[in-house]
């Protein structure tokens, strides 16, 4: 085994790194952390709301087959969710100069988590819908609604109360992707906490950093889909 | 169709015999090890005993919570602590498979205890009136069904892997994405013009030919075997 990874090994004692945690170097840079912090919110923020609104027209489109647009959803959906972020980031970024756009970086970031983001919630949407038995919609006709208002007063609150917990999934992928626009030097938490570690290698502190950060974020909305799950299930079985 | 263009073969040719090779490999590292080391946590969860079940719980939690590229740079940046960078290559290549196996086995993990515990408590309990033992039911009664049922999402993450690995480009593995990037920048340097489009667009393209398939593949096993 050893062999395989390389031949040397590396033991780091629990104790030493005890021993020399400095709380105050967190504390010293808490300007530029903080920052950081409120570029991902930022990002991550555009990127939820975004991914959400692509999310129910594309789901929707999907869910109701609508010809054409339906084809085209599908081939994003297919075209994003089988190609890396990181790439399609690299093509937003590096790619479109030669086409003639130009974006700051900060655009580039929340551009490519609200497309990555859409796609999936998109799919998030559709198995929602799909999900809402005809006959509910059948009733909404029966009730003299047209297609759209059926679609506003039926199909939207029982389909969107499926899909919330798996697009809450979705937003969660979103908030950690903004780490990866550390490629393009977008100045996100990761990317801020990265620049400090190479100059001053305090590794353990610019992790622990950034472990609380995304493990308080990522598990506060963990906790609000299981509560989710929980208040918004449907009355009785459909 | 228009030709393709004089400059784009030998970078072709390098991208898919240097950098698609070491793509590949770190994918079949991680995937080998997260199914390995998963299976095992998700069996392990369905034991009652709760210290056990909740070590495991915090062990998936944790590394499904950190975005992978934080983990990718911790584990790149913990040789630099206390033993100084030694061969860079090895280690940049060997963090992206510690941090790709990790986070790879906290999903397995959560899928097997899913899969384990939707097969029907019967199933147990005719193993055990047949005389077997509790490791005997799991190795020939339970789990057989079971990694049947984790098939799908064998393939998915098999999916997700592979496009997980760019992350590596970050700390300077050279994989696909690495591999076009370098292209880019060597044209660039070479003839003022790197051709980003085009190429990135090759890397998108080829990850989207490997991809497919599978994700088609996931959705036809979920189909049969379900």
């Amino acid at each position: 085994m050893a062999a395989l990874w390389g031949g040397h090994s590396c033991f780091i004692s629990p104790m030493r790194i005890l021993a020399s945690f400095e709380w105050s170097f967190i504390w010293d840079n808490r300007d530029q952390l903080w920052g950081g912090f409120k570029n991902t919110i930022k990002t991550a923020a555009i990127g939820v709301a975004g991914s959400f609104l692509i999310g129910l027209v594309l789901g929707a489109v999907r869910a109701h087959r609508i010809p054409v647009l339906n084809q085209l959803a599908w081939i994003y959906v297919e075209a994003i969710r089988n190609t890396p972020i990181l790439v399609q980031i690299f093509l937003l970024y590096y790619g479109t100069p030669e086409l003639g756009i130009h974006f700051e970086t900060f655009t580039v970031a929340w551009l490519a988590i609200t497309i990555w983001g859409g796609a999936f919630n998109t799919e998030n949407f559709r198995a929602g819908f799909e999900a809402v038995p005809p006959r509910l919609r059948e009733a909404g006709y029966a009730l003299g609604f047209t297609g759209f208002r059926t679609f506003l007063y039926v199909t939207l609150p029982i389909g969107g109360r499926i899909a919330l917990p798996s697009s809450i999934n979705t937003y969660i992928s979103v908030l950690k992707n903004t780490s990866l626009m550390l490629v393009i030097g977008y100045p996100e938490l990761t990317s801020v906490a990265s620049n400090i570690q190479a100059i001053t290698f305090r590794t353990f502190e610019m992790f622990s950093v950034l472990a609380a950060v995304y493990l308080a974020i990522v598990w506060t909305l963990s906790a609000l889909i299981r509560l989710l799950e929980r208040r918004l299930a449907l009355p009785e079985a459909l | 169709m228009p030709a393709l263009p004089d400059w784009f073969r030998p970078v072709a040719e390098y991208m898919l015999r240097e950098g698609l090779p070491e793509t590949l490999r770190l994918a079949a590292i991680a995937v080998t090890a997260s199914a390995t080391a998963g299976v095992l946590l998700g069996t392990l969860m369905t034991i009652t005993f709760r210290p056990l079940q909740w070590l495991i719980r915090l062990y998936i939690e944790v590394w499904r919570g950190l975005p992978i590229l934080v983990m990718v740079l911790f584990i790149y940046w913990l040789p630099n602590y206390h033993v100084g960078p030694l061969h860079i290559q090895t280690e940049a290549y060997k963090s992206a498979a510690i941090a790709l196996s990790l986070w790879g086995s906290a999903q397995v993990a959560e899928a097997t205890r899913g899969a384990v515990q939707s097969i029907p408590k019967e199933q147990h309990e005719a193993a055990a009136a047949l005389g077997f033992g509790w490791v005997g039911r799991l190795a020939f009664v339970i789990l057989p069904q079971a990694l049947r049922r984790l098939l799908p999402p064998m393939v998915g993450l098999l999916v997700n892997i592979i496009q997980n690995t760019t992350i590596a480009f970050v700390i300077g593995v050279n994989e696909f994405l690495q591999a076009g990037n370098r292209q880019f920048e060597n044209l660039t340097y070479e003839t003022g013009d790197g051709h980003p489009f085009m190429i990135f667009g090759f890397v998108l393209l080829i990850f989207f030919v490997i991809s497919f398939p599978l994700t088609r593949l996931a959705a036809f096993l979920e189909r049969r075997l379900i």
